[in-house]
């Protein structure tokens, strides 16, 4: 009952972000300016930049706008793309399944990855593998996405043939996407495995299990893992909500069909629906992962009530 | 971001590089930008791929000059009536005939103020269009205009398929279009690519390559990665720090289109002091070394310019690069009243090759005659949604390929009242509106030279350079590039 209500509070709170986002993305979009001018061609008149003007109704009051905007989201309409003529929203779901892909693939590999480099490096503290592994963690989080992706076009195209150096395909067009977008989050996971072991390691009822004589790896999974990884599944979620929302420039290098190019085109010519559709999309990842999230928190540790 | 793609880039040219992978009969072209929308009369982006797709009227062969297309002949009939002399037995990808209610309904879906079209200032002179037999059209224009060959030689003036367009929609269409055209359109994946097949049945002749792929590749060096690997066969927009990846590869090649891109300028707000002064407009004239910039910054992928008018354009008058000449600047300012120089806003953006850097450069060289620049940097989609633009300097790239005239050099950019205009110069507005109403070649051309020439003289904007347009290719690709800008197709084969 008590996580009935927790979890009702949750989506209230959900539904709310939602709103406070759709005002924020449509004013502020609206105050940067007026697309007419740009959507025009650039020896269009001052009168044929007038009419158009008119004709997307950009010239009614903002708040008008604002609850005709409101009023057609409800309904899933987010208007049409001024760029492709076309419903935003569809412009959005057919690149959602290349962007889910990338996304998918990206956190399977570096949560995988980064489980065992996190376990290892917590149970061998300060072994020299532990220090291999929080330097390579180090690197992998400094390293710029867009010059580790260039790097491996050049290493593993152009010099070695081995994979296409962009587009989507087979699965070799996958491999680097996926280690490029991944390579932060690998380290990421690691560093906080690590450190959210250790600390766990540290307490008395693992002494006391260690005291029962429960052999290393029993107590490392059991009682040490279910709850070092709380934290962990916490920005878990974030990541993946992060990915959802489209790998900016990931998918911009490896010229990935997917929503963070949608989103980097429809920003660049000022295409507002469609800014609007990707926004509007990777908000309400993020709340539903959260919601999410505080339902896999009840789970895992019954201490949690709000 | 520029320094590490120079530090990749050394790595890259230190390692030999392996054979390109086995090539097929076909072409795939690496773009920097998606494919939207193919409806020729509703662009909103290079018609680079809808070129090849559908015909007009009027073409330009590749010494740009106008040549016969769907239409076979045509004259002015009087300063208003244009008629056109329409070629028998033409189809439709989808087997529908071509005739003069094509042409027709081609016009005035364009012009037809409900559809909103963003192209339709290209064609705006057009009154209406009337069909006299099956093969003749007449086109009436609202006021004299010598242009109109020229406008129909490019989109929005593509012809389309009236019952094809009757039965599947606007929408429909754009995504699944049907021309005349040299290439029949089979396959549209939006941001991954757009398959073209030959079209057997071409009026002019069945074209070599047979199956064409554009593929959106948006970051460079990947673009060019894919070319050098093999992956595509040509690629647009090259840029300059990175044309060294093309030469260092024996597998490909630099296509350097000389004055094929862009004429790159200073627009001036002349409402605004001191550029209201024409001793200081010219006073920054003279102070710009653009040999330099042209030769350093730009590794001599640009031409300085005196005028903003192409060498290609109807209407050029060969003027001098003004001379790089501070003592000179420095006088005009003090004549001026400003012996101390004056403090100015220059506005520039990431659009063009280098552009920031050589906004920086001229900054340097202002500031050497007394001219102190607060140098601004706005992103492209702020920069041009405001007109006429803050500036008072402000740098712009402006071009004629799609028009080869110099009204489209010059008109828009130099009339008082464009949106892009800074100019204010009464004079100069009469000589333009002037040139807009003659039809005769010959008499029209004087005018256009007085244009230059007073431009040259008031110094309503500073014409800087042109850039060449850069695109590479595989070594067994034939394609030299046009100063249009076209892809076409049609006349590219392979060895």
């Amino acid at each position: 009952m008590k996580g009935l209500r927790f979890l009702l509070s949750r989506a209230f709170q959900g539904l709310l972000v939602m709103l406070g986002v759709s005002a924020l993305v449509f004013f502020a979009l609206f105050l940067t300016g007026d697309p007419a001018a740009l959507m025009m061609s650039p020896d269009a008149s001052q009168a044929e930049i007038e009419a158009f003007r008119r004709a997307m109704g950009f010239d009614d009051p903002i708040w008008l706008q604002y609850l005709r905007f409101l009023g057609n989201l409800l309904q899933g309409d987010l208007g049409l793309s001024l760029r492709y003529q076309r419903p935003a929203m569809d412009l959005l779901s057919e690149r959602l399944p290349a962007t889910a892909l990338l996304a998918l693939s990206a956190l399977v590999w570096s949560s995988a990855i980064g489980l065992v480099l996190g376990i290892v490096s917590a149970v061998r503290k300060n072994s020299g593998l532990d220090f291999v592994i929080r330097v390579i963690a180090l690197l992998g989080q400094a390293v710029p996405v867009f010059w580790l992706a260039l790097l491996m076009i050049l290493f593993f195209s152009l010099h070695l043939r081995w994979l296409p150096s962009s587009g989507m395909g087979g699965w070799q067009h996958l491999v680097m996407p996926s280690l490029a977008l991944g390579a932060y989050y690998v380290s990421a996971m690691t560093r906080l495995v690590r450190a959210s072991l250790i600390e766990v390691l540290g307490q008395n009822y693992i002494r006391t299990a260690r005291a029962k004589g429960l052999g290393q790896w029993r107590i490392v999974v059991r009682h040490g893992l279910r709850n070092a990884l709380i934290p962990v599944i916490t920005v878990q979620g974030m990541y993946f909500a992060a990915l959802l929302g489209g790998a900016l420039v990931t998918e911009i290098v490896f010229a990935w069909p997917g929503i963070g190019r949608l989103a980097v085109e429809a920003i660049q010519n000022r295409d507002f629906p469609v800014v609007q559709a990707v926004v509007l999309f990777t908000a309400a990842v993020f709340v539903v992962t959260n919601f999410l999230v505080d339902v896999a928190y009840t789970w895992l540790n019954p201490r949690i009530r709000l | 971001m520029r320094l590490l793609s120079a530090l990749t880039l050394g790595i890259v040219l230190a390692v030999p590089v392996v054979p390109a992978f086995g090539q097929d009969t076909g072409l795939v072209v690496g773009r920097s930008v998606s494919t939207n929308a193919m409806d020729p009369g509703f662009m909103r982006e290079a018609a680079t791929i809808v070129d090849n797709i559908f015909d007009t009227l009027v073409m330009r062969d590749d010494q740009m000059n106008l040549v016969p297309g769907l239409a076979t002949e045509w004259r002015a009939v009087d300063d208003l009536t244009w008629e056109f002399k329409l070629r028998e037995g033409v189809a439709f990808h989808n087997g529908e005939s071509f005739d003069a209610e094509a042409v027709k309904f081609t016009i005035d879906r364009v012009l037809d103020p409900q559809a909103n079209s963003p192209a339709i200032s290209y064609i705006r002179t057009i009154a209406s269009v009337e069909v006299v037999d099956p093969l003749t059209v007449r086109v009436t224009t609202a006021e004299p205009d010598p242009l109109l060959p020229t406008r129909m030689s490019r989109y929005p003036a593509y012809i389309v398929p009236p019952d094809y367009l009757a039965e599947v929609g606007d929408a429909h269409f754009a995504s699944n279009p049907v021309g005349t055209g040299a290439y029949r359109f089979v396959e549209f994946v939006p941001d991954e690519r757009v398959v073209l097949e030959a079209n057997e049945e071409y009026w002019r002749g069945k074209p070599t390559l047979d199956v064409v792929t554009w593929r959106p590749i948006p970051d460079s060096t990947a673009r060019i990665t894919a070319l050098v690997t093999g992956e595509v066969d040509l690629i647009e927009d090259v840029p300059v720090d990175l044309a060294p990846m093309l030469t260092a590869s024996p597998d490909v090649e630099l296509v350097q289109v000389k004055n094929g891109g862009l004429t790159i300028y200073l627009g001036l707000r002349m409402d605004k002091e001191p550029l209201d002064d024409v001793r200081v407009r010219r006073a920054l004239d003279h102070a710009i070394d653009r040999q330099a910039i042209t030769d350093n910054l730009l590794q001599g992928m640009a031409t300085p310019v005196g005028s903003q008018v192409g060498e290609s354009d109807f209407g050029y008058l060969d003027l001098p690069v003004p001379a790089y000449d501070p003592e000179l600047s420095r006088q005009l300012l003090a004549e001026a009243g400003y012996a101390d120089g004056f403090e100015i806003t220059m506005q520039s953006s990431s659009r063009y090759m280098k552009n920031n850097e050589v906004a920086q450069a001229i900054a340097q060289q202002f500031s050497d005659v007394g001219i102190r620049v607060n140098q601004q940097v706005l992103e492209w989609s702020v920069y041009t949604q405001k007109q006429p633009f803050d500036g008072p300097i402000y740098m712009l790239g402006w071009g004629s390929t799609q028009t080869l005239d110099a009204d489209a050099a010059v008109y828009a950019i130099m009339r008082s009242g464009e949106p892009y205009s800074g100019a204010n110069l009464p004079e100069l507005d009469e000589l333009l509106d002037e040139s807009r109403r003659i039809v005769d070649p010959a008499a029209r051309e004087q005018v256009l030279h007085q244009v230059q020439q007073l431009a040259a003289e008031e110094v309503p904007l500073i014409s800087l350079y042109r850039e060449d347009a850069l695109l590479g290719r595989a070594s067994d690709v034939r394609f030299e590039g046009r100063p249009d800008a076209r892809i076409v197709l049609f006349d590219i084969t392979r060895d």
